[in-house]
């Protein structure tokens, strides 16, 4: 399946990337906007890398499929949107770019990040949705970064978290949407600032009891938890609502259904989740 | 007084030695034979007034010189001191005059202490020293206040020297003192009243320190503060007028308001100064709100679709594959619809 949405535009209705370089070089404007240009590669931007002074680049829905380093050049860029390309790896250099704030790399290839990549001094917002990343893949000190206050992993292929997860102190929101995850750590436990857990659609059948530490339930919070194959008395009270599972995983009673359940120690059940189609498999199914 | 008993021939003055004559005259005194006109004051030869006279060493003085030459003269009153005198302090004093200098005893039969050059008694002397160790003496009794002293137009009382203004009870050190005349910076206008009747005028408790009021009153949360003591619930500081925010009945500055209730820009993660756009458990900088695929800007008028909670415009919304179009598509018809965007 080719799936290429920009080559139905028109090309009348394109001002080639070369001709917006050149105007936001001109009124000196610091945010770039390239979005839909159809861009294969960096070489159709000549000069990019010497804009110093831009903040924001945009280069979502092309066709980039290399990085390269020369793009931590950029110094001051504080956002920095690749969503929806082709891009399979990340040149280390980006996580030594200094302002670098916001970095969407969602909706791409990606199998595998950077060896260091967790050492970004300043990223508050990573987006790695929708790619083919999985625990085994995450270098060592990914969860390092500890200004990150939104991180973004859904549609990926990970069964189970790390315990590091918990350095992420300033974490306020974590998106695990749809992975094949069998349990939870109870570091999540420690994420005392979260106030967004998405965990709908994976393979989960219990909550650590630490998670009731958190406050995801307040009118500022959010708990998405539907689609897992829940244990019985965490299912019948999602029926009523997640406040009350929150409540019910505080109790004493489920510290012992928990610790019976562990102990048990089943099979995870099976993936359920097809993801032959999804885009970011793109090459190995052509 | 003539003399009877005794022959006039061993009979002498004992002024001149002269003898007298059979019809003369005699003054006789303690056994001491005169002339009348040798029996005079040994300062001014004169006759003692009424025959009264004062001896002191073997010579006779009239009382008018008797008193100038050696009568001592009160520390106090300066009169003569007849009779008793106390020495005492470098003086002489009329018992009646040497007193207490604290509370005003006679000291004569009582013994007095020196102290830093008055005579006190001994239990003033034992309150001076108390007032050396750090404690009040009333102002209007001087005398050692024990308790807490009632303070009063800039002085210290015992406070059952005073009723109050009000209701006329005798009060004690917790009884407030009221300015008459609100903001008004002298204090001779000041009247005490006891702590029920302060309580019923309405001045403003601050609900800090539970103290009342008297300068600036800041009116927040119900209640009424100190300028000083109206301050951020998280980091202690005062706003003194800058702007607070209010959750829960408790008032935070703007910096920690918006850390802690979250009305910190999603993008560039500030307090957000200006209006405030709110939407999937965020917010946002007006000129912030963007659309999380392409950060194409949007307004309350764009349409815009849902993603992880992350706005997402038509557009891009229309890029995404089938594949996770379906998916979300059923993810948004279970969700119940209260939580529709």
């Amino acid at each position: 399946m080719n799936q290429a949405p920009v080559s139905c535009i028109p090309n009348s209705k394109m001002s080639r990337p070369k001709k917006v370089i050149d105007e936001a070089k001109e009124i000196q404007n610091p945010e770039l906007d390239l979005a839909d240009k159809g861009i294969a590669s960096f070489e159709e931007m000549p000069g990019l890398f010497n804009m110093l002074n831009i903040t924001r680049l945009t280069l979502s829905h092309n066709k980039i499929q290399v990085v390269p380093p020369g793009l931590a050049n950029l110094v001051n860029l504080e956002i920095l949107n690749l969503f929806n390309n082709q891009i399979e790896e990340l040149p280390t250099s980006l996580s030594s770019m200094p302002k670098l704030r916001i970095l969407n790399v969602g909706m791409n290839r990606l199998g595998v990040l950077p060896r260091g990549f967790g050492t970004f001094p300043m990223l508050e917002v990573l987006d790695l949705t929708y790619n083919n990343l999985d625990e085994s893949t995450l270098p060592g000190n990914f969860f390092m970064m500890e200004t990150l206050r939104a991180l973004y992993l859904g549609d990926n292929d990970f069964e189970f978290l790390p315990a590091e997860v918990g350095q992420l102190k300033n974490l306020q929101i974590l998106v695990l949407r749809e992975n094949d995850l069998v349990e939870l750590p109870k570091e999540v436990g420690d994420l005392s600032r979260l106030r967004e857990l998405h965990i709908q659609g994976n393979r989960l059948t219990v909550l650590p009891p630490e998670i009731g530490n958190l406050d995801l339930v307040s009118s500022k919070s959010v708990l998405k938890m539907e689609n897992n194959p829940w244990v019985t008395p965490i299912a019948d009270q999602l029926q009523v609502g997640v406040s009350h599972v929150m409540d019910y995983i505080r109790t004493e009673t489920y510290r012992y259904v928990y610790n019976r359940h562990v102990s048990a120690d089943r099979p995870p059940p099976p993936k359920t989740n097809d993801k032959s189609k999804k885009i970011s498999r793109a090459r190995q199914q052509s | 007084m003539p003399g009877i008993s005794m022959s006039l021939g061993n009979m002498f003055c004992s002024r001149c030695g002269d003898g007298f004559e059979p019809h003369e005259k005699i003054v006789n005194s303690n056994g001491e034979l005169w002339h009348p006109q040798c029996f005079v004051c040994a300062q001014c030869f004169r006759a003692f007034p009424e025959g009264i006279f004062y001896e002191f060493e073997g010579r006779k003085y009239c009382e008018h010189d008797f008193h100038v030459l050696f009568a001592p003269c009160c520390g106090k009153c300066g009169e003569f001191v007849i009779g008793r005198v106390i020495k005492a302090m470098n003086s002489n004093w009329h018992p009646r005059c040497f007193r207490c200098e604290m509370c005003d005893k006679e000291l004569a039969d009582l013994g007095f202490i020196r102290n830093q050059g008055r005579a006190l008694c001994h239990e003033c002397n034992a309150k001076a020293k108390a007032v050396g160790l750090g404690k009040y003496v009333c102002h209007k009794c001087h005398g050692l206040i024990d308790d807490k002293p009632l303070r009063f137009r800039g002085e210290v009382y015992h406070g059952y020297h005073f009723n109050c203004t009000a209701c006329g009870v005798e009060l004690n050190s917790e009884a407030r003192e009221v300015r008459c005349r609100p903001g008004f910076a002298a204090n001779e206008m000041n009247e005490l009243y006891c702590l029920r009747c302060h309580d019923k005028m309405g001045i403003p408790i601050c609900g800090a320190c539970r103290r009342p009021i008297e300068e600036r009153v800041v009116t927040a949360l119900g209640k009424h503060w100190h300028v000083e003591h109206f301050v951020c619930a998280k980091c202690e500081k005062p706003f003194l007028g800058h702007r607070h925010y209010e959750k829960k009945g408790l008032a935070y500055c703007e910096t920690h308001y918006h850390q802690l209730f979250g009305n910190l820009c999603f993008v560039c993660n500030q307090v957000i100064a200006g209006d405030v756009f709110t939407a999937l458990n965020k917010a946002w900088c007006v000129h912030h709100f963007a659309c999380s695929v392409c950060d194409q800007k949007m307004n309350q008028k764009t349409k815009f679709y849902e993603c992880d909670l992350k706005p997402v415009c038509k557009k891009c919304y229309d890029k995404f594959p089938n594949e996770l179009r379906r998916r979300l598509r059923k993810a948004h018809e279970q969700t119940p619809k209260k939580a529709s965007v």
